[in-house]
């Protein structure tokens, strides 16, 4: 192969390569512009949450850029017409020491660092609020294809024939720390509320205590995560935030609806 | 051997045991017949080729389903071209809501149980395994045979699961109890999950078959001289690979039967009481319960994390060698390369709960699993950093076994660094069961797995058949490949971020996903793209191997024993005694005649590495 | 060789292509047809035999109601209505329903209402699911280029007053229903076969869950009412996902295919070789099966107030549940059994041909599970009044029966069953629903 046949096959494959971690950085800055980032969060933890993403993306990036950077530019340098030999070494023990402790501090840096959000999402559930693990405000009842609401009776019993029921849609008050069981029918499905950051899958036979604090009021999706089906993919719901004040009204004139004449 | 002192090489003598005939070369000339010399062969290197052919053959399957897949996520419920009308004749070639769930089990089955572990262990481990090792054949060829014929009721009983009623498995690759074993719950949860759990049990025998000859060829069919630590890192990687199969794979065949007993016989290990699918309740038609889905998750995991590994860690030692040969350059830290392939495997068995964080499991638990998949990033990363610098102050020879390599590295780099999201718990909570996951695994499967099989066949197809494949061809090949794959898996990444769902048929429906179709769409055209190139594969493949540029023992110069026999070895591998001296990565080496000094060769008048 | 001096030429232009070829890509959309309905027509022997008998029978469908791409109804001479712009004429009369409907087409096209507010007509993006809207969009657009403010106020209005068509109803049915309901709306898709209950089979006209007396067609709210609420516990979801309209439209789809169905079961049965298809039947079997479904709306079970529950209703209520048919009580006792979960020796029946116990079948000839009162689940709803409807006129096609003026002898005389008494036997059956859908079902007698 003539030289320049083979400095033009080294520029195209080094540019090759080096499209990954220009385009990759590219498409992730770019990504918001194209409606292909993380939704707005309106819950309490929400923020926490993109935060650590956050944290963990600048490191990955960080180490992304440079090892690719290094890769390309090892790739184009070693690969000249070179009448030399490479240079002979089976490695570097210190280097093998440096490159083995710092990644692993940061590592257990990052590992205790999510523990906290963790917990505030998935073990330590709110006890303060009107609504606690033992007293919920409602249960979510899932079941092929269906997500079903279920709001106590006056009495606060989640069964007999004045609990309300509805289908789809998922009520719930702002900025109040609202706790629901999710319960499965039939299979297994996932609760993910995409603006909550919220996720939990639905197991039959068991009930699982579910909390978030919606921070502003609106309508958004409810969507089932987890295969449930041949119809898994119409497994769908909609949470409606509505202001604290409006949101007993609502429920009141339920109980009330329920007694409809039509 | 901790130490980096170089050994004089008069001093290199041939260590370790030495089994009867391993260092003699087979007199005996034995004239089979054509049944027993392609079909029913026990020799290695036929029954790697017969695993190389039919895991192609899958890898087509599976890859036309992939596509399938794509067409309705970019155009969903219009008429699929070509593949409708014979996937989905009823409705005009339009795919069915049970259709995809069907379509994409059935390709994550396909391409990990039928593509991958076979290309990867049952082709290369059988390959290579004796021929680097410098034995003649395997431990036990006959089971080797056996290992390769178990595999064949596997695949008809997975092809025979798309002819049962209601069409073959469709709660995912995973499995999920109640949705598949439970009938009424799924349509593809009739005979077609039967067929499918059969299949995984053959498939569980012959690599485990395999396994076993691996690791016995392994620690006690080595040449003389061919201690642990001079072994070439592929085979390295193939042991470890082959212990996590022998480990893990128990587990799953216990766990399958477990779900076979509940489907077949009513066990209810994984239903629990009160459930009523589609209007059946279990219990009222005489089905036991008192299970819990979860227990199938954790057997499920406990197996298939260790897979995801016996998935890649082959791969990488491939690739290390390869790096290598092609770089001309000794790997950099081949004991840390050989510690951090212990340590993934090691690691690899305690993080299954990683695939549970949203599952109901304690939550308390998952910080125990986030902490310990996290720090499997450490090992993976010891690899990346060594790869690098075997590539820094190389020779390298742009060849397209070498680029197929390279790519691996930098494609690994992304499918690595993207696991620490899905690792920690918080973060996990939202991209959980995205497309991130998506993009995630097919960075490391297909980016990095296949990439590095494609390096693998480019690199070793001269031992192989005798021929070079085309350079040309492969670097086309290449360059078109590595352009689409990206195109296909990298904006998942960000479909991920914006939430979208994996195994949504029809994701448009909803508002959050609305504007995610034209995204979706060009994934889908690089992906037919990418299946696409593969013409110029196919063509160099087996164009190759009859129109191949002749070749010699020793095309690329290599340091490793496989290296020594004819091309394509003869029957009992090699015409000459073998005696090792030193380590696979002699290149580069100052003062020797040559810049690459084989096993086989005395280090006289130079040094080189013990 | 041209393709090694182009190589990088021909890399790149295929990359070119790809790209290309993914934006300006249009999908194509398989041409579906109306079939026949196989079990009516295999039952006329006239009709049976004869491709050609069949083929007229087809083409008089659809010259009634056109083809899938193309539905549209006939609208006979001497109506007085339009059935095209049936659902349409009901809805926008309605205060409340049309406020429902703009509030939901505003809602679903707010990013193109709030382009066309600010004057950005370009940046108006076609929404999904509404061809039909986006067609006159365009077409608004070229009438009234120039004219800004019209445009501006036309355009507005359109949008959150949209209405599908029926062929846009058509395709969304073929989006949304068509899996499990089939082209003809026949319960036969391709998924169907894996669902317990069936899906409805549209074309006897028979609809379960209805608030009308006898065994009236839906009216339009009834049949909208099953696609916002789902059928609970069946492979029915809810589409509240979907806008007011767009459900409204098929609702609309779901009436032209009922009635597509009913005049087809009509006029197969009718069908004689000597006499053909005559002009007068079609028009007169058409005619009926219309009509049928304009007076829906008469039907309707009203109630004029709902009682108060007393202790002695709830008793009352339980003596007609327990009491047996033949010793004069309302004899839900047969079917629901005494513990009201379903299990009532009426419930199962022996099968003429294999001799074996299963459950009773529906007029559509599947088997039917009797209701688990005890569960909460009531797949019409569980408010009193719809549990008074449903004992009121039973449920079409099954074995419930229509209670009101049901005989029933109480102190020794006999009576027709009154508004009251169903109102105590509706109290009753809610006090049933103490258990929790998830405990486990009672074994079936077997």
């Amino acid at each position: 192969m003539s030289s320049l046949k083979h400095f033009l096959l080294r520029a195209v494959i080094t540019l090759l390569f080096l499209a990954v971690p220009i385009l990759g950085v590219w498409t992730f800055v770019k990504a918001e512009e194209w409606g292909l980032w993380f939704p707005p969060t309106y819950s309490t933890y929400g923020p926490s949450i993109d935060f650590l993403f956050d944290v963990i993306m600048w490191m990955v990036a960080v180490t992304f850029v440079g090892t690719e950077l290094l890769l390309v530019w090892f790739f184009f340098r070693y690969s000249k017409k070179d009448a030399t030999r490479a240079t002979y070494t089976h490695g570097n023990h210190t280097l093998e020491m440096v490159w083995t402790a710092i990644p692993a501090l940061l590592l257990i840096f990052v590992a205790f660092s999510q523990m906290k959000a963790w917990s505030t999402v998935k073990i330590n559930f709110p006890e303060d609020g009107p609504y606690t693990v033992a007293k919920p405000l409602m249960e979510i009842y899932a079941s092929q294809f269906d997500w079903r609401v279920r709001y106590p009776d006056a009495q606060g019993n989640f069964e007999g024939a004045d609990v309300i029921e509805v289908p789809y849609d998922i009520t719930v008050p702002a900025d109040t720390k609202v706790v629901l069981r999710l319960k499965s029918r039939d299979v297994l499905h996932s609760f993910f509320v995409p603006v909550f950051r919220l996720k939990q899958d639905a197991v039959p036979g068991m009930e699982i205590p579910v909390w978030f604090e919606a921070t502003r009021p609106g309508d958004y999706d409810l969507i089932c995560a987890e295969l449930c089906g041949w119809g898994h993919y119409k497994m769908a719901g909609k949470i409606h935030v509505l202001p604290k004040d409006e949101f007993a009204s609502w429920l009141a004139k339920q109980r009330e609806n329920l007694y409809a004449k039509d | 051997m901790s130490t980096h002192a170089h050994a004089p090489a008069h001093e290199a003598k041939p260590l370790g045991i030495d089994p009867p005939g391993t260092t003699h070369v087979s007199h005996e000339h034995h004239e089979f017949g054509f049944l027993r010399k392609y079909i029913f062969s026990t020799d290695h290197k036929v029954i790697g080729l017969q695993f190389l052919f039919t895991g192609l053959v899958m890898l087509l399957l599976g890859g036309l389903m992939a596509m399938a897949i794509r067409w309705q996520l970019a155009y969903p419920w219009t008429e699929m071209p070509v593949l409708g009308r014979l996937l989905f004749p009823a409705t005009g070639g339009v795919t069915t809501p049970e259709g995809y769930t069907m379509l994409f089990t059935m390709h994550g089955t396909l391409m990990i149980f039928f593509v991958v572990i076979p290309l990867l262990t049952g082709t290369f481990g059988n390959y290579l395994i004796p021929l680097m090792l410098g034995a003649p054949d395997m431990a036990f060829p006959r089971l080797n045979m056996l290992g390769y014929w178990f595999w064949w009721p596997g695949i008809f009983c997975i092809l025979l699961s798309f002819g049962a009623e209601g069409g073959g498995p469709a709660a995912g690759w995973t499995a999920y109890p109640p949705l598949s074993t439970i009938e009424s719950a799924a349509p593809g949860s009739n005979w077609g999950q039967n067929w499918m759990l059969i299949s995984l049990t053959f498939v569980g025998v012959s690599s485990m078959m395999g396994a076993v000859n691996y690791v016995t060829t392994i620690v006690k069919m080595r040449a003389p001289g061919m201690t642990f630590f001079r072994m070439p890192l592929s085979i390295w990687s193939l042991l470890v690979a082959a212990l996590l199969q022998l480990f893990a794979l128990p587990v799953l065949t216990a766990a399958t039967f477990m779900q076979l007993f509940d489907r077949l016989f009513d066990a209810g290990f994984f239903t629990p009481t009160g459930v009523i699918i589609n209007n059946v309740s279990p219990e009222a038609i005489g089905q036991a319960a008192g299970g819990h889905p979860l227990l199938w998750q954790h057997l499920f995991w406990f197996y298939a994390h260790p897979a995801v590994y016996i998935l890649v860690v082959p791969s990488m030692g491939f690739v290390s060698d390869i790096l290598a040969v092609h770089g001309r350059k000794p790997i950099f830290g081949y004991k840390p390369m050989v510690y951090s392939i212990c340590g993934i495997a090691g690691l690899g068995f305690i993080v299954w709960g990683h695939h549970m964080f949203m599952s109901g499991m304690n939550p308390s638990v998952g910080l125990v699993f986030m902490t310990a998949t996290i720090m499997i990033a450490l090992p993976s990363a010891v690899k990346v950093f060594n790869w690098l610098g075997t590539l820094w102050g190389a020779r390298i020879q742009v060849t397209t076994p070498m680029l197929f390599a390279v790519s691996f590295v930098a494609m690994f780099i992304i499918g690595g660094l993207s696991g620490i999201w899905m690792a920690s718990t918080p973060v996990d909570i939202y991209i959980h069961d995205t497309y991130i996951i998506v993009a995630h695994f097919h960075y490391v499967v297909f980016a990095g797995s296949m990439m590095a099989i494609f390096a693998a066949i480019y690199h070793w197809f001269p031992k192989m058949f005798g021929r070079a494949m085309n350079e040309t061809l492969g670097k086309i090949h290449f360059v078109g490949t590595f352009i689409a794959l990206n195109g296909v898996f990298y904006m998942m990444h960000q479909l991920g971020l914006a939430g979208l769902m994996r195994r949504t048929a029809d994701p448009y429906a909803y508002e959050t996903y609305a504007h995610l179709q034209p995204m979706n769409q060009f994934i889908s055209w690089c992906a037919f793209a990418l299946l696409g190139w593969q013409i110029f594969f196919v063509l160099n493949f087996f164009g190759s191997m009859v129109w191949g540029k002749r070749v010699g023992r020793n095309p690329w110069n290599a340091c490793s024993l496989e290296w020594e026999a004819p091309s394509p070895p003869g029957h009992g591998n090699f015409d000459k005694p073998l005696a090792v001296y030193h380590g696979p990565y002699e290149y580069g080496v100052p003062d020797a005649p040559k810049d690459f000094v084989p096993q086989t060769q005395k280090a006289v008048g130079f040094q080189v590495h013990a | 060789m041209i393709v090694r001096r182009h190589r990088s030429a021909a890399l790149l232009a295929a990359v070119a292509l790809t790209l290309t070829l993914s934006c300006k890509f249009e999908p194509f959309t398989p041409e579906l047809h109306y079939s026949l309905n196989g079990p009516v027509v295999e039952k006329n022997p006239d009709l049976q035999g004869d491709p050609g008998a069949q083929a007229q029978l087809a083409g008089v469908l659809e010259m009634l109601v056109g083809t899938p791409k193309d539905p549209r109804f006939l609208a006979l001479k001497d109506w007085d209505f339009d059935p095209n712009y049936w659902g349409e004429d009901l809805v926008k009369k309605d205060e409340n329903a049309l406020a429902a409907l703009i509030a939901s087409n505003r809602a679903a096209y707010r990013e193109q209402i709030a382009s066309i507010e600010a004057g950005d007509f370009e940046n108006v993006f076609q929404p999904r699911f509404a061809d039909d809207l986006w067609r006159w969009w365009l077409a608004l657009k070229a009438e009234k280029a120039g004219d800004a403010a019209a445009l501006k106020e036309e355009g507005v209005k359109l949008f959150s007053e949209y209405y599908p068509s029926l062929s846009n109803s058509a395709a969304f049915y073929r989006n949304q229903c068509f899996h499990c309901h089939g082209t003809e709306g026949g319960g036969n898709g391709s998924t169907s076969r894996f669902l317990n209950p069936r899906p409805r089979d549209y074309r006897p006209g028979k609809f379960k869950f209805t608030a009308l007396k006898g065994k009236s067609r839906p009216r339009h709210e009834d049949v909208y009412r099953v696609l916002t609420e789902g059928v609970y516990t069946t492979a029915m979801p809810s589409f509240r996902r979907f806008t007011d309209a767009q459900l409204h439209g098929l609702v609309d789809y779901v009436r032209l295919l009922a009635i597509r169905g009913e005049t087809e079961i009509l006029l197969a049965s009718f069908y004689t070789s000597d006499e053909g298809l005559s002009l007068e039947s079609v028009q007169e079997n058409y005619g009926d099966v219309v009509a049928k479904w304009r007076g829906a709306s008469k039907q309707v079970i009203a109630a004029e107030d709902i009682p108060a529950v007393t202790p002695e209703r709830l008793a009352h209520g339980r003596t007609l549940f327990m009491t047996p048919g033949e010793k004069g009580g309302a004899n839900c006792v047969s079917c629901h059994g005494t513990s009201g979960r379903g299990d009532g020796a009426s419930a199962f029946e022996v099968d003429p041909l294999t001799k074996e116990t299963r459950r009773v079948k529906d007029e559509w000839g599947n088997e039917i599970s009797v209701r688990d009162l005890t569960r909460g689940v009531f797949r019409f709803g569980r408010r009193p009044i719809d549990l008074y409807r449903r004992i009121y006129a039973g449920i079409n096609g099954t074995p419930m029966p229509e209670h009101i003026g049901m005989t029933v002898t109480e102190d020794g005389k006999q009576h027709p069953m009154t508004e009251s008494d169903i109102w105590d036997l509706a109290f009753f059956v809610r006090t049933l629903s103490v258990h929790e859908a998830t405990v486990a079902a009672a074994p079936s007698h077997h």
